[in-house]
């Protein structure tokens, strides 16, 4: 009878546990969502009796977060269509022969995702200033470029395992040289593959603090860089506006990923391993 | 084909590899108060290494690694039932939904996560009432460190749910019947079969977890408020208010070797892993 | 006739094991040959050399009297059935056809007819424009045949074409392969572990083990007359003696009985009889007296549908396995005392000192 009770309880706090957990990672998006259409000008409590768009309004109008969507947005694509080439370029290379070293090489691309941020972004400012690159964007880029790589490379890498091997000699017996046979057969293979690392690149480049903190300067910034200064200067709804936006960018992102590869298929690529 | 791999590695090697290694040298650079950085000919001394053994830095190391290990572990109490019921109890309706859930939570940017937390939780916040009601000041120290830990759970559940998908689906679900069959009742056939089965598992995610908390900066940045801080927020201020590169460089250098040394512990314990038959 | 695929002395090694050691041998135009033997035999690296995946080491290979053993290959004109049919899942069943005819310079207006008529003759006409995901094994496998056979390849290679389907498509498709080869007429060669597929494909089969052939011969030939105990075996089941040639037209065996046997020339040395299962006539105790009649009794019967496997023990303990149709008059019961016998053209005559 005890053993029955035991089971009863566990069963109930391991729901509750779960359903607590749910409601904790949902709960402060739900409430950042509600307040960013709060019509008052100071915090209040929930919730609010008016709704309204002032703050959506305010984001366009405040030049900093302007200015920093911008150049988050063009760092974003520009990061990404680099990392994208250069990444999936090494992905073919890495696949094709099996080389000694090879392991060694695949790790060192996707190492990026092992150093911590502030790392990554305070050894590129010494170097950059050193070699006397001080061009705010042009050091972003380079901080961009080197976090969303491992993204590009292991994306690509994952859609590569995924194919059959015996397709290309398929192409070649048929009469395809190898140039042939990569284009018309690995290639559209592959392109998910590309798409998806793409897809994580943006996004990361366009969340990315860490790195971007050490590589602004006064004229050149990203967004979440301008966003974190906003927080410590008010803590006005502006920002959850902008937050609220931000979401609406990443279902967008997320519409396209699914649109192009299909969610279960983004789960069994491995993605989320390292 | 392997010229393929040339425009990559001459991005690590501009971009990664020779910064680092600059780094490392900077660190072992002599840094004199009131100049930006080492001199360029500064003299080499392993005092900043030095500095990092006394307290004041020991109980940074110490709070950061405090935090991250029980925000690690609330992750895995969360994650593992959820991982499970995924795996093995939920329709699929359900399942593709929840999955999709923690992808949606991944892609999303960091940042507004945070800032959520904070307008929802923090002291300018929305809870303040409740807060007040329950006794509890939001600009206590335990309250803060909890709101950070918070903030690292919304990473850690995700990531660590969807890394523990696959070793659900390794343990068979029959030996869990198996273990019913002869008397026990579920949640001791869990404790007994499912887990230790998933302890390769549970060590990667718990790795993963730790790696990224103890990284972490814009969480204790933004939620730490200054009262809790955390290895990378340390580096920064060194950076920014004292301009003292040497001193950061060194910091710097003890996380990237700590950080190596938890994922060298993960690939070992991921790598003698049964592949299924 | 002319000879279509000629190898001479061809090695491959890879790495310290030898893959493929010095194998020679010619095949005519319009020839189907099974290359059989058990898997590591070196079957498969030889289809893969004559493809032109890999370069041998040694020896050369010519097609049609032209050196390829360097070519790549699409400088050759071989057309390649896979084993999991390696179908592009990216494009239409018409497209995958066409694929080869595109890459060969096949004149672009009349692609479209010769995928037609490939379909066709794999009869799949209506299901150009679907996708392989979209299809049944057997389907995709005709696909992938067609698409082998469009840019009308001198030499055919067809890897375990049947292995993965289930028996019953397996019997339906190998007359249908063998339907679609000839009417095609080109020259095939089929790789191939299992013993069925090899014998009826094949017009001709070389048995393969460690790298070499080690017999070849039409099947009937190498199902009659094994040169070795290893053929023996993998052609089919056998029963086995040992003992000592004692006269042209006598065995005697190790329990010490006398076989008669067709005549064989005594040269001294050792050798061990072979006796396939269905030339063992099972008979009811006391029954005619005839050549190689031993006094035996039934150990277990197994009825197999269209046939029955009877194991009995002869009385010096020896055990042999006798299969016969399943007909009119009812199996033997278990424990009965039977005779087995067998007619001395049964008698397969093994030399002791090959493998």
């Amino acid at each position: 009878m005890s053993a029955r009770l035991g089971d009863e309880i566990s069963r109930v706090v391991v729901w509750a546990v779960m359903l607590l957990a749910l409601l904790f990672l949902l709960v402060p998006l739900l409430v950042t969502t509600l307040m960013a259409f709060d019509a008052r000008s100071y915090l209040g409590a929930l919730p609010p009796p008016a709704l309204s768009f002032r703050w959506f309004v305010n984001c366009f109008r405040q030049d900093a977060l302007v200015t920093g969507l911008r150049i988050s947005l063009a760092l974003g694509v520009l990061a990404a269509a680099i990392s994208s080439v250069a990444g999936a370029g090494a992905a073919i290379a890495l696949d094709g022969a099996k080389f000694p070293g090879r392991g060694l090489l695949l790790a060192l691309f996707v190492s990026p995702l092992v150093v911590p941020a502030v790392v990554t972004g305070f050894a590129l400012l010494l170097a950059l200033s050193q070699a006397g690159i001080l061009n705010g964007f042009v050091r972003l880029l380079f901080g961009h470029v080197i976090i969303t790589l491992p993204y590009t490379v292991r994306a690509t890498l994952a859609s590569l395992a995924g194919r059959d091997k015996r397709l290309v000699e398929a192409a070649l017996v048929l009469g395809a040289t190898e140039a042939q046979a990569f284009r018309s057969i690995t290639l559209p293979l592959i392109r998910t593959g590309i798409v998806t690392g793409a897809i994580f690149a943006f996004a990361v480049s366009l969340d990315d603090v860490a790195v971007s903190t050490f590589l602004t300067d006064p004229t050149t910034y990203t967004l979440p860089v301008a966003l974190v200064s906003a927080m410590r200067a008010s803590f006005d709804l502006t920002i959850a506006a902008a937050a609220v936006l931000l979401m609406l960018v990443t279902a967008l992102l997320i519409f396209v990923l699914d649109r192009a590869v299909g969610f279960d298929r983004l789960i069994g690529q491995g993605m989320f391993r390292t | 084909m392997l010229l393929a791999l040339l425009p990559a590695l001459l991005i690590m090697a501009a971009a990664f590899l020779l910064p680092m290694a600059g780094l490392a040298v900077e660190s072992f650079r002599l840094f004199v108060p009131g100049r930006v950085g080492a001199a360029a000919d500064a003299p080499f001394t392993l005092a900043n290494y030095g500095d990092l053994l006394n307290r004041p830095f020991v109980g940074l190391f110490g709070e950061t690694l405090r935090i991250s290990i029980l925000a690690t572990l609330a992750g895995m109490l969360i994650a593992y039932p959820l991982a499970w019921h995924i795996v093995r109890r939920w329709s699929r309706r359900v399942r593709t939904l929840a999955i999709g859930l923690m992808v949606m939570l991944l892609l999303l940017s960091m940042l507004v996560r945070t800032y959520a937390i904070e307008l929802t939780f923090g002291s300018v916040s929305i809870f303040r009432p409740t807060l007040k009601l329950l006794g509890i000041s939001p600009n206590s120290g335990w309250y803060i460190e909890c709101l950070v830990g918070a903030g690292l759970l919304h990473y850690i559940v995700p990531v660590a749910t969807l890394t523990l998908l696959g070793t659900v689906q390794n343990v068979d679900p029959r030996l869990v019947e198996a273990a019913q069959s002869l008397g026990a009742p579920a949640w001791r056939a869990h404790l007994t079969v499912t887990l230790p089965l998933s302890r390769a598992g549970l060590v990667g995610a718990f790795l993963i977890g730790l790696t990224f908390s103890i990284s972490a900066f814009v969480i204790p940045m933004v939620l730490g408020k200054g009262r809790v801080l955390f290895l990378s927020n340390s580096i920064f201020n060194r950076f920014s208010e004292l301009a003292d590169y040497p001193s950061g460089a060194a910091i710097s250098i003890v996380m990237l070797v700590v950080s190596l040394l938890l994922v060298v512990a993960v690939s070992r314990l991921a790598a003698p892993r049964r592949r299924p038959a | 006739m002319a000879i279509r695929v000629e190898l001479q002395g061809v090695t491959k090694r890879f790495g310290s094991m030898t893959a493929v050691d010095g194998v020679s041998f010619s095949i005519a135009d319009g020839e189907t040959v099974a290359l059989l033997g058990p898997s590591g035999c070196g079957k498969t690296t030889i289809l893969r050399l004559i493809a032109g995946f890999e370069t041998p080491d040694g020896g050369t290979l010519r097609i049609a009297g032209e050196d390829m053993t360097r070519k790549r290959p699409y400088e050759r004109n071989v057309g390649l059935l896979f084993q999991h049919y390696a179908l592009f899942p990216h494009m239409t069943v018409a497209e995958n056809v066409a694929y080869g005819l595109r890459y060969r310079g096949y004149p672009r207006a009349d692609i479209p007819a010769r995928v037609n008529e490939m379909l066709a003759l794999v009869k799949l006409p209506t299901l150009g424009g679907r996708h392989p995901g979209q299809l049944s094994g057997g389907q995709q496998q005709r696909v992938a045949l067609a698409r082998a056979l469009a840019t009308r390849p001198g030499v055919v290679l067809l890897d375990e074409p049947l292995s993965a389907l289930d028996a019953k498509l397996r019997q339906e498709l190998r007359a249908e392969v063998k339907e679609v080869l000839a009417a095609v007429g080109s020259t095939a060669i089929v790789v191939t572990h299992d013993q069925e597929e090899a014998m009826s494909l094949g017009e001709r089969v070389f048995i393969m083990s460690h790298g070499r052939i080690v017999q070849q011969g039409t099947p009937d030939d190498i199902y009659a007359r094994p040169a070795s105990r290893f053929v023996a075996e993998f052609m089919g089941r056998s029963n086995w003696f040992a003992g000592t040639l004692i006269a042209p037209t006598r065995f005697r065996t190790a329990d010490d009985m006398v076989l008669e046997i067709a005549p064989h020339a005594t040269d001294g040395a050792g050798h061990t009889l072979c006796l396939r299962p269905e030339s063992i006539d099972v008979l009811p105790d006391g029954g005619d007296a005839g050549q190689n009649r031993l006094p035996a009794r039934v150990l277990e019967v197994v009825l197999l549908g269209a046939a029955r496997q009877i194991t009995v023990e002869l009385d010096g303990g020896q055990r042999l396995l006798a299969l016969q149709a399943n007909r009119e008059h009812a199996p033997p019961a278990r424990g009965a005392r039977v005779v087995v016998g067998f007619a001395p053209s049964a008698c397969i005559l093994i030399p002791d000192d090959v493998v």
